[in-house]
């Protein structure tokens, strides 16, 4: 998007509001010179909503303001720098009311979605328990730090409004933008830009600048373009929603788990876009990889007045692994057992039911990826002797202050995602005369090196080179709609309709002739249902299972924790590239420990002392920087005769923060609950001498 | 629209006359500091900037054998590159710590010393160093010890006027020195600072011993300092932690965070007096 | 304000005004959209381009900095052959990139080569650092570093033949 340029072209930026919640008075510009023009929300013609996953967000806010900063006018005009000085010197008078900020208890009032279920007897369970252990495990918001900060841009193209944007799902875009021209559908055109890395932050916001610069063309009859600066983008796009877990665990005389009593709070802050989603996710996961037989589990999605929040590497499932894994580690400890052998009575088999009944179809690999991660960590040994120095230590300078962590997880390919209006998605695939096969799919844009997946799956499929596959540029003109693109769903969801869109092909290629075109659509399978304390549904189809170990020591003076090595060992599946996928695990691993240890900031409320924080907090957000970094290991586990493409990109989201927490903990011989923990902290409980 | 008048003076005579003219006016040499927080489209800069990062007197450097001197416009990367044979390995390790290697590139010496919203982290180590700075206008210069440009609360006080022109680093022996920066951010924050130490010793008695620890504030505390000088070594126990006491009272100005973390490393300075 | 200055080898002018930025003056006037104007406040390493030799990021150059000054952006240095010994070098190594923070890598890449052929794994991810990005996969960039490294001493040692 920063490199769009069109004849003529206005830019647009954005008038917001100053204060967390209240009302807009008046909006009071500046003397705006010839040329540049303001926007209201009168001037949007169609509807000045987005609906997005469960809510409806507006493009400009009118009357009511639900977040500092919150668009609630645009102005534009050809030179970026006047523009924002415009906005600097433009007055948004308001009668603020008081913000609401608190989500870790709430009123009812900020609920935009509840999740119970109720398996078993918990009750019964927790009065025969031997032991109950609770804790809240908390996590905090993540800025994406993706390629490119957001920006639209539309301009006429003869009969339609065409549309540019870096978007994870163009049709949202398109029927966004035809919503609020209140044009028909087919009168715009989608045309994708590249999109890189977006860890799910580009899933629906961009549809809203898309609204924001369709209306700025039409308004000023000429292409408009908005791109956010850095700034912008990290104080008010839509950043990982933070989480609390609260988890009382009730175990049997053996250690063996018996029963869980979870509730769980997400801040998806204002409008709550994706609070279903994000919600169903945290909860199906609050059991980890433990059959639990009986459990009682209340999941609110909880709107603040902040920017609205969201999914970040996936949609919700990391916040109760992080939690779950975490217990887990702490449970066995208190208990005296290494928590691999816990975890081993523990987890899941083949034939247990998951939360909603449903019994698990597959055998989880975790005796086979914990043998590997043990025999390429020395975890074993490690752990029992760190446990020693823990237990021996009288004071801070008393033996190496170093911890190791284990942690697993699933990453399950399932009828997420599944609340929009269209409930089916479309691959297509054309063999063409000159034997070159083109793939139409929407999801293209952001599928990054998944693309060769797809390839070669289609290659291997009609029997042609790699290089005859091409993947069509995703105008939303040209290619069918194949819902969002996701981290997870683009190996998994997309790759089988690739696949059978592919075989429909082949089945009639030597009996049609040339060109021939197949479609394979994906009905969104029944979702997961809720109702009366009882969930029922199939979680996902097919699940990845991978472990972590995560070894650190700290600084003998600072305590600041330095990671000294990372293993991943993955179930993949079928793993087409080992290589770039190792590659690709690498990459978020990195990502995830820097949440560990330097990623995390608090949305802010309104008034200049937040906005003073919520600066200062962009200028000092950074990535973990590589200098700091362990060696990283991967293995991938040999893939079974039926095995399918599995989605693996949240994994290393989902268990290194536990994995990184319990070593932090045994390396300071403190119980903590929350990441990343600041030295301040770690000396505190540590002391200094 | 806003706009600056932006002066390149050809030689510091030139450039000094300007200033004498526009007392007030920005001094812009690297931009670093000045630039970090506009994450604007536009730079934001005042009425009057004066250009010296061209200014020949300010891009030398030199080694005596008394001590190291550096213009002012010589940039963090440039410092570094004089090695390890002309560099105190204090100030080497202080300077490879800043920022990228594309912000050390920028960022000039004499910018990070005339910070005046924090102490960067070049300044614990200089302080340690006893090193002085030229600050110069029409009427002549003068030379000041950078452990002067701390206000009586520990904030900077980097004199207004003048045109910081030289550093003059003593070029001393060390047998024990300690740096660490503080904080898991590469960026300054209100939660980083950094650490610095020397000592030295003759015939076993500890004859010099500095400690500066410097983010928004600054500690040092030359009297305490001379306190202990003298000391046999190794020191006690007993004596590093009566010592690593005192320090504490020092940081009671500090953030909670930050004043562990300073009495963690000012015990850490000692148990290497300990050994 | 007019400024002057060399821009990939050639001799320019700009009509800039103290407002602006280097890189933005770079991508606006010049079209050099290898230059990224980014984060704006110098750590992102999206708009790294060689001033006077030294690897620096645009974004925090005022424009009027660039008077009289030889500037490198990726659009020059891709003329070059060591260019071509890093985009080689690290399609041999496999790297795969976001699509957004190559010029940053390469650009980083050439500053660290320039001065330190043989670099460690220590120096290569600490130059890095100058261009971070979530793509990054630290095992991979340190194979592709000393790859070209290794590439480009050999070219430089034929050449002295």
């Amino acid at each position: 998007m920063s490199d769009f340029k069109a004849e003529g072209m206005v830019y647009v930026a954005t008038v917001r509001s100053p204060i967390a919640r209240g009302s807009v008075r008046a909006i009071r510009f500046p003397q705006l010179p010839t040329g540049y023009r303001s926007i209201l929300p009168a001037d949007i013609p169609g509807r000045n909503r987005i609906v997005s996953f469960g809510a409806e967000v507006p493009i400009l806010a009118q009357d009511e303001v639900s977040y500092a900063g919150e668009s609630v006018a645009l102005v534009a005009g050809p030179d970026p720098v006047i523009l924002e000085e415009l906005v600097a010197t433009t007055k948004v008078d308001c009668d603020e009311e008081e913000p609401c900020l608190a989500w870790e208890s709430f009123s009812s009032d900020q609920v935009a979605a509840k999740r119970v279920a109720v398996v078993g007897d918990p009750d019964l369970a927790f009065s025969i328990a031997s032991q109950v252990y609770a804790e809240v495990y908390t996590s905090g918001s993540i800025e994406h730090y993706y390629s490119e900060p957001q920006g639209a841009a539309a301009a006429y193209d003869y009969d339609k409004i065409a549309v540019w944007c870096a978007t994870q799902w163009p049709y949202h875009v398109r029927d966004s933008v035809a919503l609020a021209l209140g044009c028909r559908e087919e009168e715009v055109s989608v045309r994708p830009t590249r999109l890189g890395i977006h860890l799910d932050g580009k899933l629906w916001y961009p549809s809203l600048l898309a609204c924001q610069a369709a209306v700025a063309s039409i308004a000023c009859g000429r292409p408009a373009k908005i791109l956010l600066t850095r700034e912008e983008d990290f104080r008010f796009s839509p950043k990982r929603a933070r989480s609390s877990v609260s988890l009382r665990v009730a175990l049997g005389p053996t250690g063996e788990l018996s029963a869980m009593d979870v509730r769980i709070a997400v801040n998806v802050g204002a409008y709550g876009p994706l609070a279903d989603e994000i919600l169903s996710q945290a909860v199906l996961a609050c059991t980890g990889i433990y059959s639990c037989p009986n459990l009682r589990v209340e999941g609110y999605a909880v709107t603040t007045n902040t920017p609205p929040m969201g999914a970040f590497g996936g949609l919700g499932a990391s916040h109760s692994l992080f939690a779950i894994e975490s217990h887990a580690n702490r449970m066995a400890k208190a208990l005296g057992e290494d928590p691999a052998d816990w975890k081993s009575r523990n987890v899941l088999r083949k034939g247990s039911a998951l939360l909603t009944g449903e019994p698990l179809k597959e055998e989880p690999p975790y005796d086979e990826i914990f043998k590997r991660l043990a025999a390429a960590s020395d975890y074993r040994r490690k752990y029992a002797g760190y446990e020693l120095v823990r237990k021996r230590r009288s004071g801070r300078s008393d033996g190496p202050l170093r911890g190791i962590g284990l942690a697993f997880a699933y990453q399950g390919a399932g009828p997420f995602l599944s609340g929009e209006a269209s409930n089916s998605y479309t691959v297509e695939a054309t063999l063409d005369k000159d034997l070159g096969l083109r793939i139409l799919t929407s999801a293209a844009g952001g599928a990054g090196r998944v693309i060769d997946v797809w390839r070669r799956s289609a290659a291997n499929i009609i029997g042609v080179d790699m290089e005859s596959v091409t993947i069509a540029t995703p105008d939303t003109d040209q290619v069918p709609d194949s819902g969002p693109n996701t981290l997870s769903r683009n190996v998994s969801v997309i790759n089988r309709l690739v696949e059978r869109a592919c075989e429909a092909v082949q089945k009639r290629r030597f009996r049609d002739p040339l060109p021939i075109t197949a479609r394979s659509v994906y009905r969104v399978p029944k979702p997961i249902k809720w109702a009366d304390g009882q969930v029922s549904g199939l979680p996902f189809d097919t699940a990845a299972w991978a472990g972590a170990v995560l070894e650190l020591e700290l600084d003998p003076w600072t305590l600041e924790p330095r990671p000294l090595g990372i293993w991943l060992c993955v179930d993949a599946g079928h793993v087409a590239d080992p290589e770039r996928a190792a590659a690709a695990l690498r990459s978020s691993a990195v990502d995830a420990l820097g949440t560990c240890i330097v990623e995390r900031f608090e949305p802010a409320g309104g008034g200049e002392e937040a906005t003073a924080a919520a600066r200062a907090a962009y200028f000092s957000y950074g990535l973990l920087p590589l200098r700091a970094l362990p060696p990283i290991s991967v293995e991938f586990l040999e893939p079974g005769k039926r095995a399918s493409v599995k989605g693996i990109g949240e994994l290393p989201f989902d268990t290194l923060p536990a994995a990184f927490l319990s070593a932090l903990s045994q390396a300071a011989d403190t119980s903590f609950s929350s990441l990343p923990v600041s030295n301040a902290r770690l000396l505190g409980s540590l002391g200094t001498s | 629209m806003r706009s600056s008048d932006v002066h390149f003076p050809k030689d510091l005579t030139e450039a000094l006359a300007i200033l004498h003219s526009q007392p007030g006016m920005l001094i812009f040499a690297g931009g670093t500091d000045i630039l970090r927080e506009q994450g604007g489209r536009g730079i934001s800069l005042p009425e009057d900037v004066l250009y010296v990062r061209d200014l020949p007197e300010l891009r030398r450097a030199g080694l005596t054998e008394r001590f190291l001197e550096i213009g002012a416009a010589v940039t963090v990367s440039e410092l570094l590159e004089l090695g390890n044979a002309a560099l105190p390995p204090l100030l080497s390790e202080a300077a490879s710590g800043i920022g990228s290697s594309a912000i050390r590139n920028l960022a000039t010496v004499g910018g990070n010393i005339a910070c005046r919203s924090r102490f960067m982290d070049l300044w614990p180590a200089l302080a340690c160093l006893e090193t002085l700075v030229e600050l110069r206008d029409q009427g002549g210069s003068t030379w000041m010890n950078v452990n002067r440009f701390v206000s009586e609360d520990g904030s900077p006080a980097f004199p207004e006027g003048g045109l910081l022109t030289r550093v003059r680093v003593p070029i001393e022996h060390w047998d024990v020195y300690l740096v660490r920066k503080v904080g898991s951010s590469d960026y300054p924050t209100p939660e980083t600072a950094l650490f610095s130490f020397a000592a030295r010793a003759e015939k076993g008695i500890l004859v010099e011993l500095r400690i500066a620890f410097a983010g928004e504030l600054a500690i040092r505390s030359q009297p305490l300092e001379a306190s202990i000088i003298g000391r046999s070594l190794p020191l006690s126990r007993r004596e590093c932690a009566q010592f690593a006491e005192s320090y504490r009272s020092l940081a009671s100005s500090l953030s909670e965070g930050l004043a562990l973390q300073f009495v963690a490393l000012v015990g850490g300075a000692f148990d290497l007096l300990a050994r | 304000m007019t400024i002057s200055f060399i821009l990939n080898g050639e001799d320019v002018s700009a009509k800039t005004r103290s407002v602006d930025r280097l890189s933005d003056i770079l991508r606006e006037t010049f079209g050099l959209l290898g230059v990224r104007s980014d984060c704006r406040c110098g750590r992102c390493g999206r708009c790294l381009v060689f001033l006077d030799g030294r690897l620096v990021p645009s974004c925090i150059v005022p424009a009027f900095e660039a008077r009289g000054r030889e500037i490198i952006t990726i659009e020059g240095y891709a003329q070059t052959e060591d260019y071509i010994d890093i985009t080689e070098g690290f399609k041999d190594a496999g790297v795969v990139t976001c699509g957004f923070c190559d010029a940053s890598k390469i650009m980083a890449t050439a500053a660290l080569l320039e001065r330190t052929p043989r670099p460690s794994p220590e120096q290569i991810l600490d130059q890095l650092s100058s261009a971070p990005c979530r793509c990054t996969d630290p095992e991979a960039i340190v194979k592709a570093v000393q790859a070209v490294a290794e590439r480009r001493s050999k070219r430089l040692y034929h050449h002295a033949l």
